[in-house]
């Protein structure tokens, strides 16, 4: 497949020559000036700035005085990479984030296809809308809201019940539970229950951009599989499915990208006891950072971020053009 | 695939250069004198960037107007959101156009002190002839001195917590002010035998939040334990007591407590604003919490009950009293020693100026009344309040004058108390090998704590694991503060400083 | 029942069980969401701090001293709250003009990067896809928004809210759907690559042109960080800003004496979900209708 793409553009490129060809593009050059400006200015400049993550750059004087000092080298790195909670933080983030990732797609995707199914035109926007208000809670409300659900109580001995949350409530009455579980500091419990949370908060608002995807779908594919005889389930599967494909695949690799920033939700959700499990880069980043204005460590541990993520998006992208034939790019 | 290599080499050699032509120009050299300069010599205006002030909407810009009636001194006031005030000070640092004085709370203040970021302020005090300087209270001025050098003038008294407990409930079980740490456990006993969810004493988690003084919202608990580095008098060296016996005991005290359903099983998972909630809703018997006007605030957002500040049990030695919080100097600031002057020594001046920053605006923010005394007006924006405070808390003051306006009696109460029993904190330490070694600390710590006070292990399990995860950074922390080089410079430097204060005494007898 | 490809034979037995599966499982995932968001609701009006789940929108006012349904003093204390007309104002004004920017730089850049014989446009878009992973970092940010005079200014925060390569790429996939022919018919009558995007590519878009209008519509109405870093005057803060300028403050001073403090945040909070509702409906019109972009047959 890949080898085609590469004869498919062999051969384009020897028809007309490249001033001939960006003479019959000179509009879309035009075009893509605004997107330019934009994209140097406030993306590309500050991108000098990565120069800091070899040096010594802190709030001092002799640094406000000569500029950072550079004679470090890889010094930030090394401290990075020595330094255990590091470590932990960065696995952390790439399971964290990857299964987050996966259940997003997978239930986003589901959903819009249920959604679809609705045929009353006011029951499809009711759901809709009920499905996106969540997205509109700020990680803290939407924290709180979690942690008052499934609070354990505030007896550490378990006697005394009369404070534990909605949820401990309902395990204790129906027997399943004999005394409140605290899920939140369980290191076993809280990934799960953190990905309940992002799934509530983010589920809904997920499905936009596959149900525009679906909208467009053109209605003649499904009378053409129904004068085949092809039921609903077929229909969905080699119709449906294969039309958002790329969608879905383009959500997904973008989202991948991001995967190491993961960030808001852990901050407002972790404590010290589920460390082991919750703590990741951003939010270690987010302590070492109040503790020192250290701008040149915070650029490493951004720099060591990104070649991860470069690493993760390259490594779909070929994926991507090992199954589809294209890559993303 | 080739191809594509290089296309990529391409687009980033392509946005290189681009880039390298745009940031052409910048890379100009910063201006700034540590000269204090002609204390007469007055500026047209100057800049202060503040936190816990009056807002824009309940008239700062009056304040700022009369500022510059009375002076003569234009003032324009950048007040950033309080989450993200720190934030917004590094970066006016990194602009290199930070605001002429800053406030700056007790965790900042030595750090940015260290930057060099700050202007050394000492003799700008020492030579002073303001009023301020016959009516402060030294104690608050010597707090911030880090090495004998002042970089920061104190707002306010730096304040600290205090053990508020239900006085209704104390009266039912037929109990006194507990004296020691038995009588303490006892009381909360008497609080848990109520049931019904009863919460004998909340807290958010065991470190403070990783904020110096760590131990304040627990003292009953700590006692002599500190849990930070400190100098060991006898032996003239730093330790980590984090890694001594008594920090040990004070864990077991905890989880003893814990166990026993004496302290909040959500301790670990809870903000301060979780436990004010939690008092407000009358579950809480015992809360450690901030002493002056939170009294009274604590005691209005209940609806039933009645609040007491306790002294402190005898093993504690009283309640920490927070470094202040400063207004600091940048190093950029024009005419250094006439804003010290005409700014900081006019704002405690006893009069006029101390009004004006404490209180407001005269007519806007409160009016006199025909016998001397003064009322404070309700806020702009919210008409069943009245104006606290304009810049400085009134009972928080530092110097001795005649505040028109009187406390309120609970805010008095809980002052007195705490102030009876104070005990200094000292400027947290900043060095590089604190700042680039204490997250990674407090994180172990954190986990050290909480694991066995909840029960997940045991006492000498987390001291176990405190010794082989925590050693790495304890040790690389206290051997850079047993440093000769760093000894003999602190050394040096309170040498420095005695001198330096003996001849201050010379010069104010003259 | 009356849509126009409804594929549904009544008498077709499974189709009903799924039908009723499906209403059953959407009421069961909507009683998910909106209890939580309905607790806030009520807590907005307890005025009171309450353990537990107390689902009564009812609270004590303090001005009449009894018990009310749907107790609104917090709703009124934010309303005529002076420092929040203009910064509702400037909330709005962002919002639009960062969303207008943004849908024009999306399906520009978008329609420029589906022209696979363009040269150049796989650098563009390395480029593009590059500053999804590498950037400069918060500081370094801060000093060119300095060196080019923006800060202190909106366009700090819209310019580079508008430049949101996530939603670029998304346009782009919207347009490598269209049909080549299409593009192929329309040049042949003599239409210039503008009036192609104007004529064919823009109308053809209307679901991809309202999902990501609104992806950069609501990022816009929630924006508070970029105004925590690059703005000074009070003036310029937007409602979000504000909102949380109106928590910290509520907690740190000037405490309410009447209104409960979590009752007052979680009335605020009701509030920044408003102007949604009303953003919504005229955003789901192009979801339903679905685009008729088998109008030409492969």
């Amino acid at each position: 497949m890949a080898n085609n793409n590469d004869n498919f553009d062999h051969v384009i490129v020897k028809k007309p020559s490249v001033g001939q060809r960006m003479f019959k593009y000179r509009y879309f050059y035009l075009m893509f000036i605004p997107v330019a400006i934009v994209l140097l200015v406030f993306y590309y400049w500050p991108m000098l700035g990565i120069r800091y993550a070899f040096s010594t750059f802190k709030l001092k004087q002799i640094t406000l005085r000569t500029g950072p000092d550079y004679s470090i080298g890889l010094g930030n790195f090394t401290r990075l990479l020595s330094s255990d909670p590091f470590h932990a933080a960065f696995k952390n983030t790439i399971v964290l984030s990857f299964i987050n990732l996966v259940l997003a797609m997978v239930c986003s995707v589901a959903i819009a296809l249920l959604i679809n199914e609705i045929q009353n035109a006011w029951g499809k926007k009711i759901v809709q809308t009920v499905l996106y208000l969540p997205h509109f809670l700020s990680w803290v409300v939407a924290a709180s809201i979690f942690m008052l659900i499934l609070s354990a109580g505030t007896d550490a001995t378990g006697a005394d019940t009369s404070n534990t949350g909605f949820i401990n409530a309902i395990l204790l009455q129906i027997g399943i539970l004999d005394k409140p579980v605290d899920f939140l500091t369980e290191s076993k419990a809280w990934p799960t229950v953190w990905y309940i949370m992002n799934r509530w908060k983010e589920t809904g608002w997920g499905t936009i951009i596959y149900l525009a995807a679906l909208s467009s779908i053109s209605p003649d594919l499904y009378e053409a599989a129904e004068i085949d005889g092809a039921g609903r389930m077929k229909q969905t599967w080699y119709i449906t499915i294969p039309s958002i494909m790329n969608t879905i695949l383009v959500v997904f690799i973008l989202n991948l990208a991001k995967i190491m920033n993961v960030f808001e939700s852990v901050f407002v959700f972790y404590n010290s006891l589920v460390y082991d499990v919750s703590d990741v880069i951003q939010t270690y980043t987010y302590r070492v950072g109040i503790v020192g204005n250290d701008y040149g460590y915070s650029t490493a541990i951004g720099l060591f971020k990104s070649v991860v993520s470069l690493i993760l998006v390259s490594a779909s992208d070929i994926i991507s053009k090992k199954i589809r034939g294209y890559g993303i790019v | 695939m080739k191809k594509n290599v290089f296309k990529r080499f391409a687009a980033m050699s392509l946005a290189v250069v681009m880039v390298t032509g745009l940031a052409g120009c910048s890379g100009d050299e910063a201006t700034f004198t540590l000269d204090g300069g002609d204390p007469n010599d007055l500026p047209d205006e100057i800049s202060l960037m503040a936190d816990t002030i009056i807002t824009e909407e309940n008239g700062l810009q009056d304040f700022c107007d009369e500022y510059e009636r009375q002076t003569g001194i234009k003032l324009s006031i950048e007040k950033p959101d309080h989450a993200k005030y720190y934030e917004k000070v590094t970066l006016s640092f990194a602009s290199e156009e930070p605001a002429d004085i800053i406030e700056m709370g007790s965790t900042y203040y030595p750090e940015l002190a260290n930057s060099g970021a700050l202007w050394d302020m000492t003799e700008a005090w020492n030579n002073s002839t303001s009023n301020c300087k016959k009516i402060i209270d030294e104690d608050y001025v010597e707090a911030l001195k880090i090495n004998g050098v002042l970089y920061g003038f104190p707002m306010a008294a730096g304040n600290g917590t205090i053990t508020y407990v239900r006085d209704d409930w104390m009266k039912e079980a037929g109990l006194s002010n507990p004296k020691n740490y038995d009588e303490f456990i006892n009381m909360l006993r008497a609080f848990k035998a109520r049931g019904q969810g009863t919460i004998p004493l909340t807290s958010s988690g065991f470190l403070n939040n990783g904020e110096t003084p760590y131990d304040i919202y627990l003292r009953e608990f700590y006692q002599d334990a500190i849990p930070d580095f400190y100098k060991d008098e006898e032996t003239g060296k730093y330790v980590d007591g984090f890694a001594q016996p008594e920090m040990k005991e004070a864990i077991q005290r905890l989880r003893d407590a814990y166990q026993e359903g004496l302290i909040d099983a959500e301790i670990v998972t809870n903000k301060t604003s979780t436990c004010r909630d939690k008092l407000g809703s009358g579950l809480v018997g015992a809360f450690n919490y901030w002493a002056g006007m939170w009294s009274l605030k604590l005691q209005r957002s209940m609806n039933e009950g009645q609040l007491k500040p306790i002294p402190p049990i005898e093993e504690t030695g009283g309640y920490t009293e927070r470094v202040p919080t400063a207004f600091a100097m940048s190093i950029y600031a024009p005419n250094k020693a006439a804003i010290f002057e005409h700014f900081l020594m006019f704002s405690h001046d006893g009069g006029e100026g101390q009004m004006l920053f404490t209180h407001g605006v005269k007519d806007k923010h409160y009016t006199m009344n025909a016998d001397g005394s003064a009322t404070a007006l309700p806020y702009y924006s919210d008409p069943d309040n009245t104006v606290e405070k304009a810049i400085y808390a009134p009972e928080l003051t530092i110097t001795e004058w005649n505040d028109p306006i009187p406390l309120d009696p609970m805010v008095k109460d809980s002052l007195e108390e705490f102030r009876k029993n104070r005990v200094f904190a000292s400027v947290p330490i900043v060095r590089d090998a604190i700042a680039e070694n204490l997250a990674d600390l407090n994180v172990v710590k954190d986990v050290v704590m909480a694991n066995a006070v909840t029960g997940k292990t045991t006492v000498d399990e987390a001291i176990d694991y405190y010794n082989t995860k925590g050693s790495y950074y304890a040790n690389a922390i206290l051997e850079d503060l047993n440093s000769e080089e760093n000894l003999k410079a602190e050394e040096e430097a309170l040498a420095g400083a005695t001198g330096g204060s003996a001849s201050d005494e010379e010069a104010a007898e003259e | 029942m009356k849509k126009k490809f409804n594929l549904i034979n009544p008498q077709y037995a499974p189709r009903s069980w799924f039908v009723l599966f499906n209403t059953l499982f959407f009421v069961f995932l909507m009683a998910a969401m909106i209890i939580p968001i309905f607790k806030i609701f009520c807590d907005s009006m307890v005025n009171e701090t309450v353990y537990g789940l107390k689902l009564i929108p009812k609270g004590f006012d303090p001005n009449t001293g009894k018990e009310v349904w749907f107790n609104t003093i917090a709703y009124k204390r934010i309303v005529t709250d002076p420092g929040l007309y203009k910064p509702f104002l400037i909330s709005i004004y962002t919002t639009l003009m960062t969303t207008f920017l943004g849908l024009l730089i999306s399906t520009l850049g978008a329609y420029v990067l589906i022209q696979k014989d363009m040269p150049g446009v796989k650098i563009f878009s390395y480029m593009l896809l590059f500053t999804m992973i590498f950037n400069g970092g918060l500081i370094p940010t801060f000093l060119v928004m300095k060196n080019i005079g923006l800060l202190d200014s909106l366009w700090a925060v819209m310019l580079p809210m508008s430049m949101n390569v996530y939603n670029l790429v998304l346009m782009r996939s919207f347009f490598e759907g269209i049909p080549v022919s299409l593009f192929e018919a329309a040049e042949i009558d003599g239409c210039t690559p503008m009036g192609i995007f104007v004529k064919i590519v823009l109308p053809l878009s209307k679901a991809a042109l309202a999902s990501i209008g609104l992806f950069f519509a609501v990022a816009a109405w929630s924006e508070y960080f970029h105004y925590v870093i690059y703005i000074k005057s009070s003036s310029k803060y937007n409602f979000q800003y504000k909102l949380r300028d109106l928590f910290q403050d509520k907690q740190e001073a000037s405490e309410g004496t009447k209104i409960n403090v979590n009752t007052l945040k979680s009335a605020a909070v009701i509030v920044s979900i408003v102007p949604f509702m009303f953003i919504y409906p005229f955003c789901q019109k192009y979801f339903m209708t679905g685009v008729t972009m088998g109008a030409v047959k492969e």
